[in-house]
């Protein structure tokens, strides 16, 4: 029966999984057009408590909240873009991680809205939000054989599996047109991508934002996946985890970070039944990843060879 | 027709001052070059007119239009395209690739068209479109740049040492092409160090020496120029 191979253990990890892909996609965004931040753990906090605050304060429908901690986190992102212009590689890197403690430290200290350390609980959550829409318009998860638990982690996971699948798509899109294009040249060489006439103020600024408003919409989907959001969860170790997810997927390819995410998030619930050392094998992988694959587990090669597998066999079937 | 007209420009790196007053005219339809030894300017002149660097002082007009501190990106749109010093092909993008980049600003029915045109002069480029850029040797790479250049249809070509680290015979090909563009009705203003090839080119040469035109006029007038001569071609061996 459909409802005893439901776990909602696993299904919570299935969201998780696609809200640390949303994050892959934010650093691979803004690495395409060669900036490397590490500012998403503050972007994601921002776009986190934005959706909150305005739902718990304001009693707005979640969608608005998460649409509203998008935006300001990318109007955030541009101001921060701007001036960080000027810094490039390792410089930009220590300074979008400065901000994110900044923003950390000041969600902390910011305690009549904030809650300070504390955090914020009792935000509303998406998975009973639509448990009370069905109830009102007269479904019950039972009459499709699911207890109520399975069927709410069941739709909170639907739903993010379409965002990603939205985002996704839109990302290949934007890869194969002229922003790709102008991002693709930009990371290439600047120089010449100014001199072929590549706006590249314009293109870095947008690419710096759009890595921003993905951080501000996963840290948005975060909130109201958990309930509860502290300071803690927006830290320095939540950057360089997301760091992880671009540099060992590999950051040169979309799928790299996808499957970082997916990878770097599954590790360590897989290996939970070693509880204390699994931390250790997660350290192993990231040295073995370094010591034979530095750009990363997935690379153009690597793709170029199972999209011509796949086209050969296409082949030799015709004939 | 004056096509280009660069007045009094004072371009600084930080506190250092690179040019002093440089002036120069570019006539529509012909070559000019810009000569000089390391570090006279040539090159900071170059990136003024592209809008890479802002000068302090000094204006550029480019058909009559006051372009000083425009962006490369809008300059491109009025017409002048650069070939920057060191080629700067995008070496992960392949051949063809970086031709559709240098048409990145134009959104016309004709780009096909100025694809397979170039290819028509570049035939080497047509061979290798599907290859790589970082891939092309040190002459190849030269050519691909120039074409991704005519690309985006400029009125004016500006070309940075377009001969540098490249061997003899692929350098009087590079000239040779220099010439054909001439002679299909875009303007070039070029840098060179190699000095007396590009003076049989060009139609008039500018000498920069420490930031400041020295001496300028007719190619042909430099060329027997006893000075220039000893102090920028060499000692002619007679």
């Amino acid at each position: 029966m459909l409802g005893d191979l439901i776990n909602p253990y696993y299904l919570q990890v299935g969201s998780f999984i696609m809200i640390n892909i949303i994050l892959g996609l934010s650093i691979y965004i803004t690495l395409s057009s060669g900036q490397l931040s590490l500012g998403s753990a503050g972007f994601m906090g921002i776009g986190a408590y934005t959706s909150a605050l305005l739902t718990i304060n304001y009693d707005l429908p979640i969608i608005v909240g998460v649409i509203a901690g998008a935006l300001v986190a990318g109007i955030i992102g541009i101001l921060i873009g701007i001036p960080s212009l000027r810094l490039t590689g390792v410089y930009l890197a220590i300074a979008t991680l400065g901000f994110g403690e900044v923003m950390r430290v000041f969600l902390v200290n910011w305690e009549s809205v904030t809650k300070g350390s504390v955090g914020l609980s009792g935000i509303p959550q998406i998975g009973r939000e639509l448990l009370k829409f069905s109830r009102d318009s007269g479904f019950s998860p039972m009459s499709i054989g699911l207890k109520n638990n399975q069927f709410v982690y069941l739709m909170v996971l639907l739903i993010l599996v379409i965002i990603n699948i939205l985002l996704i798509w839109f990302l290949i899109r934007q890869n194969k047109s002229r922003v790709g294009r102008a991002f693709a040249a930009i990371k290439m060489d600047e120089k010449a991508a100014e001199a072929m006439g590549i706006n590249i103020t314009y293109y870095k600024v947008l690419s710096f934002a759009q890595g921003a408003i993905l951080s501000g919409f996963a840290g948005a989907l975060f909130a109201h996946v958990m309930g509860y959001i502290s300071p803690a969860d927006f830290s320095y170790h939540r950057a360089v985890d997301i760091l992880i997810y671009a540099v060992f997927g590999g950051s040169e390819v979309i799928w790299g970070s996808i499957f970082g995410a997916a990878f770097m998030t599954l590790l360590p619930e897989v290996l939970r039944f070693i509880s204390e050392y699994r931390y250790l094998i997660y350290g192993l992988v990231l040295v073995l990843m370094m010591a034979f694959r530095p750009q990363g587990i997935i690379d153009v090669p690597l793709l170029q060879k199972l999209h011509l597998t796949k086209r050969r066999s296409k082949h030799g079937s015709k004939n | 027709m004056t096509l280009l007209k660069v007045s009094g420009i004072e371009t600084y790196y930080g506190k250092i001052q690179a040019l002093k007053g440089v002036s120069l005219d570019v006539e529509q339809g012909k070559i000019v070059t810009i000569l000089g030894a390391n570090g006279a300017g040539k090159t900071t002149t170059m990136k003024t007119i592209a809008g890479l660097l802002k000068p302090k002082s000094g204006t550029v007009e480019f058909l009559g239009e006051n372009i000083t501190g425009l962006r490369p990106d809008q300059l491109v749109k009025r017409g002048i395209s650069l070939v920057p010093e060191g080629r700067a092909i995008l070496s992960g993008m392949t051949v063809m690739e970086n031709l559709e980049m240098g048409a990145y600003q134009r959104n016309d029915k004709e780009i096909a068209k100025d694809l397979e045109d170039v290819m028509q002069r570049f035939p080497i480029l047509k061979e290798r479109k599907n290859q790589l850029g970082g891939t092309l040797s040190g002459g190849q790479q030269q050519m691909l740049a120039i074409a991704r250049a005519l690309l985006s249809r400029p009125k004016l070509l500006l070309l940075d040492e377009p001969s540098m680290g490249l061997a003899p015979l692929i350098v009087a090909d590079i000239f040779k092409i220099i010439k054909e563009i001439k002679d299909s009705g875009t303007t070039v203003l070029v840098v060179e160090q190699n000095a007396r090839q590009a003076l049989k080119i060009a139609d008039y040469g500018y000498v920069l020496e420490t930031g400041k035109v020295i001496v300028h006029g007719p190619s042909h007038e430099l060329l027997e120029d006893p000075r220039i001569m000893e102090a920028y071609l060499g000692k002619k061996s007679e």
